[in-house]
């Protein structure tokens, strides 16, 4: 097996973080979008791209709420977001289960 | 992954420029951070929560040992016990409100549920069965020593035994299992040697989940 086999979504630093912190709160469960950002500690531009890229391959969901100064952004890992970061673990253990322990 | 592998076969670097090992280090340190934060009962409030019930049923035990007949604790050590779960509970608003902050979803609306149904439970379970045993005229070591000691116990006990039950959480149930035995046993000792048993179970329970918790946390969900 190569890093080939990897999920290159998430395959990527902050997507990785992204969507490793989704997964954390039970299914169902969405985080604001300040939230996500003070965990991370990512900029908000950079926060948007990378969700915008997770959003695409239908890994996350964003839903924005209110108007104005109240207006809020819960973002939720979906189905195939979980299934996709279980995957992507699965490939990444056996990528280095392949590998000699250095002595 | 315990970071002893020889990097030199290392597979490429993935198609994100990451290196897989470095990819499940990420991993392993994201999973452990974001459980820290939405972790509803971090070890050292396990560890405040058993030092006030040391010091509060420690409290209620000295002062009430060795009554004969039983008067009850002074109101010193009363005012000390309000105190005492007046802090426990500030500490366990503070750390629910900081670990549930920005998250939302059917798990948080059944944390909230399963927080009123333990509150009400503490809350009226035992003054119900003290009001009733003063009515049909128990002693004052039965109704202010042996129920107030023993009957919250078997009642939140109970009560989050089942809730355990229902989400399969072995720690959890195992915890609210030693303290409906303590219960139990504070039942049958007496309205002193009560607030000792309820005490030393309660600790038990208490720091014996936090540190069940802990280990369960330490477990990596991925890599």
């Amino acid at each position: 097996m190569t890093a080939d086999a990897l999920d290159a979504v998430i395959h990527a630093p902050a997507r990785l973080r992204i969507v490793a912190t989704l997964a954390a709160l039970p299914d169902g469960s969405s985080l604001s979008f300040t939230r996500l950002q003070d965990i991370l500690e990512l900029t908000p531009g950079n926060l948007i791209t990378h969700l915008r890229k997770l959003e695409d391959a239908g890994y996350v969901t964003s839903q924005k709420t209110g108007n104005g100064v109240a207006s809020r952004t819960a973002v939720a890992l979906t189905r195939r977001g979980r299934a996709a970061l279980d995957t992507y673990a699965e490939a990444l253990r056996g990528l280095l289960d392949g590998l000699p322990a250095a002595q | 992954m315990n970071g002893t592998r020889d990097t030199s076969n290392m597979a490429p670097a993935g198609p994100g420029g990451l290196d897989p090992r470095e990819a499940a280090r990420l991993l392993a340190e994201t999973e452990r951070e974001a459980r820290r934060q939405f972790n509803l009962s971090p070890q050292w409030t396990n560890l405040v929560m058993g030092a006030v019930i040391l010091v509060a049923y420690g409290s209620l035990w000295l002062t009430t040992r060795g009554q004969h007949p039983y008067t009850g604790p002074s109101l010193g050590v009363v005012a000390l016990v309000y105190v005492a779960v007046a802090v426990a509970f500030a500490v366990a608003v503070k750390v629910y409100r900081r670990a549930t902050a920005g998250v939302s979803g059917p798990a948080v609306r059944q944390q909230q549920a399963v927080g009123v149904a333990i509150l009400v439970s503490f809350v009226l379970g035992s003054p119900v069965l003290q009001g009733a045993l003063r009515h049909y005229g128990a002693s004052d070591a039965i109704v202010y020593g042996v129920i107030p000691a023993a009957a919250p116990l078997i009642i939140v006990g109970t009560t989050a035994l089942g809730i355990a039950a229902s989400k399969a959480d072995w720690p959890q149930f195992g915890a609210a299992l030693a303290v409906v035995i303590a219960g139990v046993v504070a039942a049958f000792v007496g309205p002193s040697g009560a607030w000792l048993a309820a005490g030393i179970g309660l600790f038990i329970a208490v720091v014996g989940y936090g540190a069940a918790d802990t280990r369960r946390h330490r477990r990596p969900l991925g890599v």
